[in-house]
This record gives structure tokens, C-alpha cells and sequence, in this order.
């Protein structure tokens, strides 16, 4: 019944995000779209890192890219990454949101935009307050919002942020987070 | 981030400024276009889609000041410093060792001027400033007349002067502006013999013969459509064995002008133009 499932992350979030990935089998029947707040001026090395232990794909898209199942698109250095209708992603060069290029927020509010209550929304740890707006909007249009355990984050303030501003469907640990996706039945 | 508006109100601004103003936006990214009315609505203290419609109906004035505000900023000068060592190095030698008169520079992406400044640095710092004929694409006078006075908002100078240091610029970058207060003036000479072309959304004039284009980041702003229709505006202008740049997460794949050019460098995605 759902859609896709976008996930957001900062500082700390990298071993997590790892972690999920590597989880996810090839079989994985949701696109998975990220966005990390990342070095803007380092071009690659970041997809080749996450994709040494990654069930699926992992595709950093151009712009007008065709968003399929059983891939995840992580948002470039230095570029928004917005989801439009027809199920493609827009990447945008617009000023930055929450001093963040990519913005977890535009990303999250895009796709809810898109999918509605058939999108799943996760926010992991971070530093900054990016990402709870876009949660909010998606939890407000239908979607499910889960939050990282901010007792297991290596930085808080993502996922509190998120937690204050709008009321979640779970807060769960990693373990759980997978635990949860390796249910997902289209 | 708070108003937001519909797809029908969207479509109801876009079809005033089509019927009053004859400028089509029709094929513009929804999303992105969505999102730059949401923000002029709440810059410019209206309420609604409709308050906007209101203000712009028979107000010239307010409509240059839209254009100036819908289309979206280049945020750095020297976006992808790599990219632009690879125009100075490989790229601008060549177009100008190859050509008996000034080689035609097309920048058709609708720049707040950190491009063309960019560009021209490079090329003073070449020693080629004056051996090329530079156009560049705008909507509105307002923006000639910023980027000929030399007064662009420089956003992030930080930013800017860590690219330049990226592509090894020869000179200092702060050599190229002066403060007074919170202002920037960036040297107006190098573009005082740049040809601005005033266009309308759809880019329906070229200079032509043109032996490289810059169109980095401004398809990004389009659907399909309009993406398609401008490629092919670009193609014809473009002389055989010319080049076109487009943004690093651009790609002619998928277009129907694919078949027009070569890969020139997939990692800065510049093409060069086949013999028709």
C-alpha cells in the first residue's frame, strides 16, 4: 500500500543509514529516497561508500530521473532534491533551506506532496532542525512518520526537533526501523 | 514555508501572465514554480494566488519586479570549480586558437550574473577578454542594468572565493570587487562589452553561430517539454564542433537532441555539437 520511503539524516547518521541499507533485500518492492546533509564541494565518493554494503542500488539522479522500485536516490552535493509529479525526481539550485543543500525539509515536503498517505517518512540523528517541518507535512497529508530514538542518536537535535513539532507513528531504534521496512509488502 | 498554494491557482497565475503579458511559464517544473509563487506571495505581503493575479493585472511595474523574483538566482560564482578548469583549460584555447573572428559565448540559462562574471574572469586571467563575443540571456532591464553596474548580491563570498581558489584562479578573487558598507562592486569592465539578450521564458531568440553555450542549471526549472524545445533552439545556434555545457546533474540522455551531439567530459557533462 505504500509508495516510497524517504528518509532523513545528519551528522551521525551515516552508520545508520549503512545499516538500513545493507538490510534491505535486492527484492525491496519501495524506492527509498535520501537526503543528507553532506560536503557540498565533494562530488562522489559518498554513493561508492554507502553502496559497498547496500541490499539495492543507490543512484545519486540527475534531474528528471525516473524514480523506481527497489533503488535508493540519494540527493546530490549542492542541489535540493525535489520529487515531482510522474514520479521524477527535480533537483533544484535554489538558496539553501536551514543553511542545508540539499533541504531535508524540501525533500520531505515534496514527496508528501506527491504521495501522500502512501509515503513513509523517517528522520534519523542530526544536528540541525531540518526535517521536522517536512515530517510534519507529511504526517499532516496522510503519510507515516517514524522517528529515530533520539536516546540512541549520536546527535539529538533532528529528531527532537522533529518529535516537538509534530506527533509520530513510532519512535523506534535502528534494529526496529529495519525490523519495520523488512515488512513492507506492495 | 507556511502559504501554500494549489495546482489550479498555479495554473490561474500562469495563464494571467500568458494572456496579459504573453510571457509562458506553462512548461515550467511545477513544483519548483509552485514554490517561487508561494514565496513572492508571502515576500510581496499578499494573500492568495488570487491576490496575486490582482496586483499584477496591468502593473508593468510589478510585473518586471515578478520576473526578477520568480526566476531563481545563481547562488555561487564559480558553481563546480572543476568544471570551470575544464573550460579554461581545455575548452576556451580551443574555441579561440580555431577561430578567424571572435568566437560567439552564449550563456542562455537566465544568470544573475554570477556566471558571466565568472566566465569573464576567467578570461581576462587568460588574456582573452577581448577576443570573444559574449552574450548573455535576461528578463528584465532591472537585471542588465545590476549586472553591468557590477552590484551583485554576492549571497556567500566565502563560498564564491573558495571555488576560486579551487580552480586556481591566477589572481586573487577579492582583487575583483570593492566594498562600500554592505555593498559589493564586482569590476564592471569585464562585461562592458557583453550583448544582453532580452528574452521571454521560452528562449525564442539565439545569436547564432555560436561556438559554446553555458546552459547550466536553467533546465532543471523546466518540464520535458520546454527542456526539449529549448535543446533544439540551442542546437541550431550552435555551430558544428561547437560546445554546450550543461549542470553536472544534467544530461542530454533521454532527449531528443542526444542525437546532435557527443560526450565531450561526462563528468562535467559539456557535449560538443556534431557535423550536421
Amino acid at each position: 500500500m505504500y509508495k516510497a520511503v524517504i528518509i532523513g539524516g545528519s551528522a551521525g547518521s551515516f552508520q545508520v543509514i549503512t545499516r538500513i541499507l545493507h538490510s534491505l533485500p535486492a527484492s525491496f518492492p519501495l524506492p527509498v529516497l535520501l537526503c543528507l546533509h553532506r560536503l557540498k564541494h565533494v562530488r562522489s565518493g559518498f554513493v561508492e561508500a554507502l553502496s559497498l554494503k547496500s541490499g539495492i542500488p543507490i543512484i545519486e539522479p540527475d534531474d528528471k530521473e525516473q524514480i523506481k522500485p527497489g533503488k535508493a536516490y540519494l540527493a546530490p552535493a549542492n542541489y535540493h532534491m525535489f520529487i515531482e509529479l510522474g514520479n521524477k525526481i527535480a533537483l533544484s539550485t535554489e538558496d539553501p533551506v536551514n543553511h542545508s543543500r540539499p533541504s531535508i525539509d524540501l525533500s520531505f515536503l515534496t514527496a508528501a506532496q506527491v504521495y501522500r498517505d502512501k509515503l513513509i517518512g523517517v528522520i534519523l540523528s542530526g544536528a540541525n532542525r531540518d526535517g521536522a517541518y517536512g515530517l510534519k507535512k507529511i504526517k499532516d497529508l496522510g503519510g507515516l512518520a517514524i522517528v529515530q530514538d533520539p536516546n540512541e542518536c549520536q546527535v539529538r537535535t533532528m529528531t527532537e526537533a522533529s518529535l516537538k513539532m509534530t506527533p509520530v507513528d513510532h519512535v523506534y531504534n535502528t534494529s526496529e526501523i529495519i525490523r519495520f521496512l523488512q515488512t513492507i509488502k506492495t | 514555508m507556511q502559504y501554500e498554494i494549489g495546482i489550479v491557482e498555479t495554473r490561474n497565475v500562469i495563464k494571467t501572465l500568458l494572456d496579459d503579458y504573453g510571457y509562458d511559464f506553462r512548461d515550467y517544473a511545477l513544483t519548483s514554480f509552485k514554490r517561487r509563487l508561494e514565496q513572492i506571495i508571502s515576500n510581496n505581503g499578499l494573500k492568495d494566488a488570487d491576490g496575486l493575479i490582482g496586483k499584477l493585472k496591468g502593473n508593468p511595474t510589478f510585473f518586471d519586479q515578478f520576473l526578477n523574483e520568480v526566476n531563481i538566482d545563481t547562488t555561487e560564482m564559480f558553481r563546480d570549480p572543476s568544471f570551470w578548469r575544464t573550460l579554461r583549460d581545455d575548452i576556451l584555447p580551443e574555441i579561440i586558437r580555431n577561430s578567424t573572428t571572435k568566437p560567439r559565448i552564449w550563456i542562455a540559462s537566465f544568470d544573475s550574473g554570477e556566471e558571466l562574471y565568472s566566465l569573464t574572469i576567467i578570461l581576462k586571467e587568460m588574456g582573452a577578454l577581448d577576443k570573444v563575443q559574449i552574450y548573455s540571456n535576461v528578463f528584465t532591464n532591472a537585471t542588465i542594468q545590476k549586472i553591468t553596474s557590477g552590484q551583485l548580491d554576492p549571497k556567500d563570498i566565502e563560498i564564491n572565493e573558495a571555488n576560486y581558489v579551487r580552480l586556481n584562479g591566477k589572481s586573487q578573487y577579492s582583487s575583483y570587487y570593492k566594498v562600500e558598507g554592505n555593498k559589493y562592486f564586482f569590476d564592471s569592465t569585464l562585461v562592458k562589452d557583453v550583448n544582453f539578450i532580452k528574452q521571454t521564458p521560452i528562449i525564442d531568440k539565439d545569436p547564432g553561430a555560436v561556438k559554446l553555450v553555458l546552459f547550466r542549471n536553467q533546465a532543471l526549472y523546466y518540464n520535458q517539454l520546454l527542456q526539449e524545445r529549448v535543446l533544439q533552439k540551442i542546437a541550431e545556434s550552435l555551430v558544428a564542433g561547437g560546445f554546450l555545457a550543461l549542470g553536472i546533474k544534467e544530461t542530454l540522455e533521454n532527449t531528443n537532441a542526444n542525437n546532435k551531439f557527443t560526450v565531450f567530459n561526462e563528468t562535467e557533462r559539456i557535449y560538443k555539437r556534431k557535423n550536421v
